[in-house]
């Protein structure tokens, strides 16, 4: 327990000393924040997507970049190196990660949703704290996901593409910047298939229809999301490397989709429910 | 060697695909002992430091270390030894005295970064964060970290790469001061002037195989070279007039005159007998320099190679 409290307080001092963190966490979220909620003010509804969208840049932000991207530079610049000759073992730093993001993460969120009622008149969602738990397990999924990548990825430049090439049909595709509403019915299939999709569509549940956590649609997303926390952390241990000369077979970036097995899951239960 | 060595190693393989780059060596390395593995790049020696510190899984043959087996129980070993790598590094932004009470916080007994810090003259750049640190004070704070919890073993795998001579004779003087308090220390190296100078034993390692092991000392003498006398004169010496000298191979008399050069194979004698001409000869010595042949002398005899090839 010594250490991993000690990985975790060192990981939330150095996490706020970084102006990458500080920007991709906070401001970036928060431009997005203001120019939305700026532009569509007075439109029914347009906070909640406001608030949505930015919640869903900054979990995503935080798990592909936060975790992901960090995780490989540690082990780029020969930072795991130094812990690998020390007793620890990964899972100190793994969860440490994880607790990092949700702790800076969350006083974000809080502060979002009060600016979001008392500077444009959302109403707080009746289920504040069911909300803020929803979010926690969606940002603590994809800090996960991001830490899979980490592991499958040899080189900063693997890593950086697939970070691409899941963070952006992510932010485009799961209803967080478009409303899926207005997709074409292709586009609405494959919307189904996307992670984020599940987080986006809980939020607005919780804020819009006023549900709780507990509705069948909201667990099965929150239960999905608890069992890529699990399978990410389980993978990322398995896969964890300390040093960039030990690569990993390029079929181990399969572990990947294995990760996200309970999104497709997901998927395909909808898929067949419409 | 004591009865129970701190690390023994029996025929230690080491194989990666098809390379074969430790092809079963065998050592001991007494408690105390400030032993040296010493070899050019490839020749091995970081392969076997690293299995030994139980990040490397061995091929073959056996190791134990302080009484464990670096394959089964390496979180028992590391707990108990320090080491300092080659080229690791800490997060920029973390602060020298955070670095040391986090890696404390790894182990089951750790000593006070205070005194470590004081100790490695760390102690003003305590608050100063890892990316503001010099080279040598990186590498001060790496040896800072190695001790952490206080090992009675430590494996230094080339400690002063890359450093220039006043960091590097900084870090030798740190190293000294930890033989002085017993540590059992392994240090690779291909700085041949770090294994003369610090190292009881010293194995050369070349190409996955121990090629000689023994003291400095005991190496030099199984030198092949030459010591070399040069002898400096106030006035010119006759040539037709000069002895051979007990064990001398070769003397060779400048131009001039002035100054002799002597290989001997026995150097003391032969400079003493060279002494005692030049007195009888009523000749006004100058200057005097015996050069014996070095460890890299002995490596290049024994691998063909220099250490830094």
């Amino acid at each position: 327990m010594k250490q991993y409290l000690a990985i975790i307080a060192m990981d939330i001092k150095l996490a706020l000393r970084l102006r990458a963190v500080i920007f991709f966490n906070f401001l970036f979220p928060l431009i997005f924040f203001f120019t939305f909620a700026t532009v569509l003010r007075g439109e029914p509804g347009a906070m909640t997507f406001v608030v949505t969208m930015s919640v869903t840049l900054g979990v995503l932000g935080s798990g592909f970049f936060g975790a992901g991207i960090r995780a490989i530079q540690e082990r780029e610049m020969n930072i795991l190196r130094r812990y690998r000759v020390t007793p620890i073992t990964p899972a100190p730093l793994l969860v440490g990660s994880m607790v990092t993001g949700w702790v800076i993460f969350l006083p974000y969120i809080v502060l979002l949703l009060l600016m979001a009622h008392f500077l444009y008149h959302m109403p707080l969602p009746s289920h504040f704290f069911q909300l803020l738990l929803f979010i926690s397990l969606g940002l603590i999924a994809f800090r996960s996901l991001g830490l899979v990548i980490a592991s499958v990825a040899n080189t900063m430049q693997e890593g950086t593409i697939l970070v691409q090439l899941f963070y952006f049909p992510m932010l485009l595709l799961s209803g967080a910047t478009f409303p899926a509403e207005k997709f074409p019915r292709v586009m609405r299939i494959i919307h189904n298939f996307v992670p984020a999709t599940y987080l986006v569509q809980g939020m607005q549940n919780i804020m819009v229809k006023g549900q709780g956590l507990m509705e069948k649609q909201n667990l099965a997303a929150a239960g999905v999301m608890v069992l890529t926390i699990v399978g990410g952390m389980l993978i990322s241990m398995k896969l964890f490397r300390w040093e960039k000369e030990e690569k990993i077979r390029g079929s181990a970036k399969l572990w990947v989709f294995a990760v996200l097995a309970p999104f497709f899951a997901m998927g395909i239960w909808k898929w067949f429910q419409t | 060697m004591s009865e129970s060595p701190v690390i023994r190693v029996e025929q230690l393989q080491k194989t990666y695909d098809k390379v074969e780059a430790v092809k079963g060596i065998d050592f001991e390395v007494a408690e105390g002992e400030v032993f040296g593995l010493l070899g050019p790049n490839g020749a091995g020696k970081t392969s076997t430091i690293e299995i030994l510190e139980g990040l490397r899984p061995r091929t073959g043959g056996n190791a134990q270390v302080l009484g464990f087996d670096p394959d089964r129980q390496n979180q028992q070993l590391k707990d108990r030894i320090g080491v300092c790598l080659q080229a690791t590094n800490l997060p920029a932004k973390m602060r020298v005295q955070e670095a040391l009470e986090l890696f404390g916080s790894f182990y089951t007994r750790s000593i006070s970064s205070e005194q470590l810090l004081k100790r490695l003259q760390l102690w003003e750049k305590r608050a100063a964060f890892y990316e503001t640190l010099s080279g040598g004070q990186k590498q001060r704070l790496a040896l800072a970290l190695a001790l952490v919890n206080d090992p009675q073993l430590l494996f230094l795998d080339e400690p002063t790469t890359g450093l220039d001579p006043q960091i590097r004779l900084e870090i030798h003087g740190l190293i000294e001061e930890m033989k002085a308090e017993k540590r059992t220390v392994v240090l690779t190296t291909h700085y041949i002037e770090e294994a003369e100078r610090l190292c009881d034993r010293v194995a050369i390692i070349d190409e996955g195989k121990i090629v000689a092991m023994g003291t400095p000392r005991e190496l030099q003498q199984k030198s092949q070279e030459q010591s070399r006398i040069d002898i400096l004169c106030g006035q010119p010496m006759n040539a037709a007039a000069l002895p051979q000298w007990p064990d001398a191979l070769e003397s060779r008399l400048s131009e001039d005159g002035k100054s002799l050069t002597v290989y001997s194979s026995r150097p003391a004698r032969t400079l003493f007998e060279i002494m005692k001409w030049l007195d009888q000869q009523g000749m006004q010595l100058e200057d005097v320099h015996l050069k014996r042949p070095t460890l890299e002398d002995v490596f290049v005899e024994l691998t063909g190679k220099k250490l830094r090839d």
